[in-house]
């Protein structure tokens, strides 16, 4: 048997027709992405022994929809990557799937309202710190909300972050929040960092974004941060983020 | 989508075929050469911001190889049949002999020898592109190549005698 024979009898017997499910490549890869990003950018928390996981709640509601100030933010995910039953903030009892009414209001925003800079049509994107409370972890009291601001100064939220576990002020990176939605009013990628930076650089495809930052008007030392829409499409998972301080050293 | 997923999935689409054909040469499974290509693209698309610009499809069979090569410990299924018959294009009949034929005498390589094979003769790899990807040394690629063909040259005419019996 000659090499070449060989060589003809493996390349002869492909199937050019092989199909392998490519949304499920696509999930499965971002999944292990975030939990890479995890593990390296939580080795803070980690050191501290805490444990930090997202719960990423989100709103179907429409800007123009006169009910949506009144309109709960419904748990459009909600995955602890440790396996456990995922926990929802107590305060926000966010149980109705996307896109439906309920009862409860928009959560009441804590301190100052951040207005982005970013428009859809007549809203403001809006970050604001809210209330939450998760069983079991009395050292988290607080979220951070992506929402829009109407005209009449009503707000509606989007997607909300928050730790589900360990101490929401700790030092450094917690959750960044990503729209997965197919939203016609995408959020912009956003977060919050705890400490004095005065830059958030992200990197994505091997270029460097900027973040715009705005410290939190009750605890000066929460760093909210989001991306614009024209530099970082939003939903692009980020592969890598620091912060630095005013001299420029990387916290 | 993202620009990067785009560009992803363009890639995915091109490569799928050889990454599954490659897994299935080194298992004889086409489940689990299916389920390797996936691992291969799942961990590729992870990696995707760093590497699309440079050898995507190398990280890809590099992976693809490296996953089979240390996850697997079971022998391969065998199908003995007759030597490699001459290929005729669209013979399906033929197909399916010389894919059972090359499993077969696949099957009576290690795991480690079927990749370098598979590298060698499938990807069209030199020596020193399968030690490097392999970690190992050109003369263990070398060394380990020879062996691998004796052994094939050996096992051939098996097959084809396992087959004149039945």
């Amino acid at each position: 048997m000659s090499e070449d024979r060989l060589r003809h009898a493996m390349r002869a017997t492909e199937r050019p027709d092989a199909v392998l499910d490519l949304a499920t490549v696509l999930r499965e890869g971002r999944r292990l992405r975030t939990r890479r990003r995890v593990a390296g950018a939580g080795a803070a928390t980690l050191a501290a022994g805490l444990t930090a996981v997202v719960v990423v709640m989100a709103v179907g509601a429409r800007p123009d929809d006169p009910s949506t100030a009144e309109r709960p933010p419904p748990v459009a995910v909600a995955t602890p990557p440790t396996g456990a039953a995922p926990m929802v903030p107590n305060s926000l009892e966010p149980t109705s799937p996307p896109g439906t009414t309920g009862d409860e209001p928009t959560p009441k925003p804590l301190g100052q309202v951040i207005d982005s800079g970013v428009r859809h049509g007549t809203d403001q994107r809006v970050y604001f710190v809210v209330g939450v409370s998760v069983p079991g972890h009395p050292r988290v009291s607080v979220g951070l909300a992506a929402g829009r601001r109407a005209l009449d100064g009503s707000l509606t939220t989007d997607i909300l972050i928050n730790d589900v576990g360990g101490v929401d002020r700790s030092p450094g990176f917690h959750q960044i929040g990503y729209d997965e939605r197919s939203s016609a009013d995408p959020v912009p990628t956003f977060g919050y960092f705890v400490g004095p930076a005065q830059r958030i650089i992200g990197t994505v495809d091997g270029r460097q974004v900027d973040a715009r930052l705005a410290r939190w008007s009750v605890d000066k030392q929460v760093v909210i941060f989001w991306f614009d829409p024209t530099e970082l499409t939003p939903g692009e998972r980020l592969d890598g983020i620091i912060a630095r301080d005013g001299d420029g050293r990387r916290l | 989508m993202a620009r990067g997923d785009a560009e992803f999935v363009e890639f995915a689409r091109a490569a799928s075929a050889r990454l599954v054909h490659a897994a299935f040469l080194m298992t004889g499974d086409h489940h689990q050469a299916e389920d390797a290509a996936q691992t291969a693209l799942v961990r590729t698309y992870a990696s995707w911001s760093r590497i699309h610009d440079d050898d995507a499809y190398g990280y890809a069979r590099r992976t693809l190889v490296n996953h089979l090569v240390d996850g697997w410990r079971r022998p391969m299924r065998e199908y003995p049949t007759d030597e490699v018959p001459q290929q005729r294009h669209g013979d399906v009949a033929d197909e399916v002999a010389t894919r059972r034929w090359l499993i077969a005498i696949l099957g009576a390589l290690s795991p480690r020898e079927r990749a370098i094979v598979v590298l060698r003769y499938y990807f069209d790899l030199s020596e020193a592109q399968v030690a490097r990807e392999l970690a190992v040394s050109v003369g263990t690629v070398k060394s380990t190549s020879s062996r691998a063909l004796e052994k094939l040259r050996t096992a051939a005419p098996q097959t084809a005698d396992q087959e004149a019996r039945r």
